[in-house]
């Protein structure tokens, strides 16, 4: 028996122009394909996945019980953008140390699209999350007769929806560049580096007011990413700066991580 | 052209050339061995023909298209060296999605990861985890997702890494399998006895350059080696009827069919030499490999 004679015919019609740099409409069609597959694959490994499962399960008890989903001082929002880097940080990095990646770029999937489609994967996974918490913190008030409006479970939703978009569009890039986890490395140190230097510079303009002054950029800096990378979601009311800032950022991180990704040169048996 | 033509490739790492100008054809139908001293740059030959790096001088075609054509990367298989891909899949469920990203169709899916699991010897741990598979099963999975969509470009890395005997005959018939099929295969190992079973042409790779190129196989010439009972020839006369002397009492030469050998053998016995034994000529591809470290 020959693999030619025992397996069904594999000849499908051929889509035409399809090269990486293609814009036909062929090529659309087949990236769209491998596109859903790979947000199928993404979300379905993560859903099945143990730690997943019993993390979700976890804050949703924590919002029956509590019902603060969207009240102030909500512990939710936090929860959910920690489930969005602890599955978000295996864009691209991970995969590339450990020799998955360099078979899928073998296989007809630009590498854009891949990336985009893991992204997508990894926030319709975190979304499924963020779904099942509001049920269960709708389930939890109405247990206890705690009346709430369907528009701020809905508005709170869509600001952690903007948030972990930022988030994994931010490890995407960071991954598109780095190998291993370093791209959650690079997260967690700017996210605290920003507020720590921010403290130690308060320390130094007291201490040493005239090095402060000379440099009296680094603060303006730090406080820039801050504002634009780690803005913070508003509990339950419409904020369309944040909206705007979090989607605008999230694009340009986009599509940095893919501009850096189709150039990234990815030897296998690298590490 | 058909087939896989590289001209002048030239690649770097910093100031540090590994690839130095390599030049390199393989045809449809054809299988073309690699081989070399660590650190040659079989690695990095095969990393620019898949598109991973990116080459600082020269040219990659495939079908007379780019090597990072989406079309053609849709009729391209590869196995890694090392098969370190996610383990916390099951071996079918990993095959499925290699399968649906090599564009299978989903009615197909299931019946060719099935049959390719079949095929390679492992549909019994279809439903364990990648974890749990030896060094030489995950090398059959590597096989299985190359060999699933029916590729016409083949790059296989040590593909017999790991494997038992069972598992190198396998793969020795997979590959001619493929050449059947008129798919262009590449193979890099360092299994010189299964270079010289599988390939058609060898290639050795030394120092960025390929130094030697080797037909082992060819459609239009047979290599035969005629051993002589010593003291029984004439050495002129055989120079003459053969095209070339014997050396330590055999005559090493070639023909273009295989009708042709026992015509050849028939005027040397004639010229009154005798003729102990005939064989098929292979190269030794150990001395080859020696003279190039």
């Amino acid at each position: 028996m020959t693999v030619g004679e025992s397996l069904p015919d594999a000849r499908h019609p051929l889509p035409g122009d399809r090269s990486e740099s293609s814009s036909s409409g062929n090529g659309h069609r087949a990236s769209g394909n491998a596109f859903l597959v790979v947000i199928a694959e993404t979300w379905r490994r993560n859903v099945v996945n143990v730690a997943f499962i019993v993390y979700v399960v976890l804050i949703g008890l924590i919002a029956v019980g509590s019902g603060s989903f969207s009240g102030s001082g909500s512990a939710m929002q936090p929860l959910l953008v920690l489930l969005t880097l602890i599955i978000g940080c295996r864009i691209i990095g991970p995969e590339f140390s450990s020799g998955t990646l360099q078979l899928i770029l073998a296989k007809p999937i630009n590498r854009s699209t891949y990336l985009l489609s893991r992204v997508a994967g990894t926030l319709v996974s975190v979304w499924t999350a963020l779904l099942f918490v509001a049920v269960c913190n709708l389930i939890g008030r109405a247990i206890s007769d705690r009346p709430l409006r369907v528009e701020t479970l809905l508005l709170t939703m869509l600001n952690i929806m903007a948030d972990t978009l930022l988030v994994v569009a931010l490890l995407a890039l960071f991954g598109s560049l780095t190998r291993s986890y370093l791209n959650v490395a690079i997260y967690v140190v700017l996210l605290v580096g920003c507020n720590a230097g921010q403290g130690v510079f308060g320390m130094l303009r007291m201490a040493r007011p005239a090095i402060a002054k000379t440099l009296s950029f680094i603060p303006k800096i730090l406080v820039f990413i801050d504002d634009n990378l780690f803005a913070g979601a508003p509990i339950d009311h419409f904020d369309r700066d944040f909206l705007l800032l979090a989607a605008s950022n999230a694009l340009i991180a986009l599509a940095a991580a893919c501009f850096a990704f189709r150039r990234r040169e990815v030897p296998y048996g690298a590490d | 052209m058909s087939g896989v033509e590289v001209r002048g490739l030239r690649k770097s790492f910093r100031k540090h050339e590994v690839l130095k100008g390599i030049d390199l054809d393989i045809a449809p139908g054809e299988v073309v061995g690699l081989i070399g001293p660590n650190g040659a740059g079989k690695t990095t030959l095969m990393s620019c023909l898949l598109g991973y790096l990116h080459p600082n001088g020269g040219t990659i075609t495939i079908d007379g298209r780019a090597n990072d054509d989406l079309d053609i990367r849709r009729r391209t298989g590869f196995v890694p060296e090392r098969m370190n891909f996610d383990r916390g899949v099951n071996g079918r469920a990993f095959l499925r999605y290699m399968a649906r990203l090599a564009e299978i169709s989903r009615d197909d899916v299931d019946a060719r990861v099935d049959a390719m699991m079949t095929r390679l010897g492992i549909a019994h741990a279809a439903q364990k985890k990648l974890s749990t598979y030896s060094r030489g099963m995950l090398q059959r999975v590597g096989m299985c997702q190359a060999l699933i969509h029916e590729p016409k470009f083949l790059f296989l890395d040590e593909p017999t890494s790991g494997l038992d005997p069972n598992g190198v005959l396998l793969v020795r018939d997979l590959i001619n399998e493929q050449k059947e099929r008129g798919a262009a295969v590449l193979l890099n190992s360092h299994q010189l006895a299964e270079v010289e079973k599988v390939c058609d042409r060898v290639l050795f790779l030394s120092g960025g350059v390929i130094s030697h190129r080797e037909t082992l196989r060819s459609d239009v010439s047979i290599p035969i080696a005629i051993t002589l009972l010593a003291g029984t020839y004439d050495e002129a006369s055989i120079a003459e009827i053969a095209g070339t002397a014997p050396r330590d009492n055999i005559v090493i030469t070639v023909v273009t069919k295989e009708d042709e050998i026992a015509d050849l053998v028939r005027r040397i016995v004639a010229s009154g030499a005798g003729v102990i034994g005939v064989r098929r000529h292979t190269t030794d591809l150990e001395n080859i490999f020696r003279g190039g470290k």
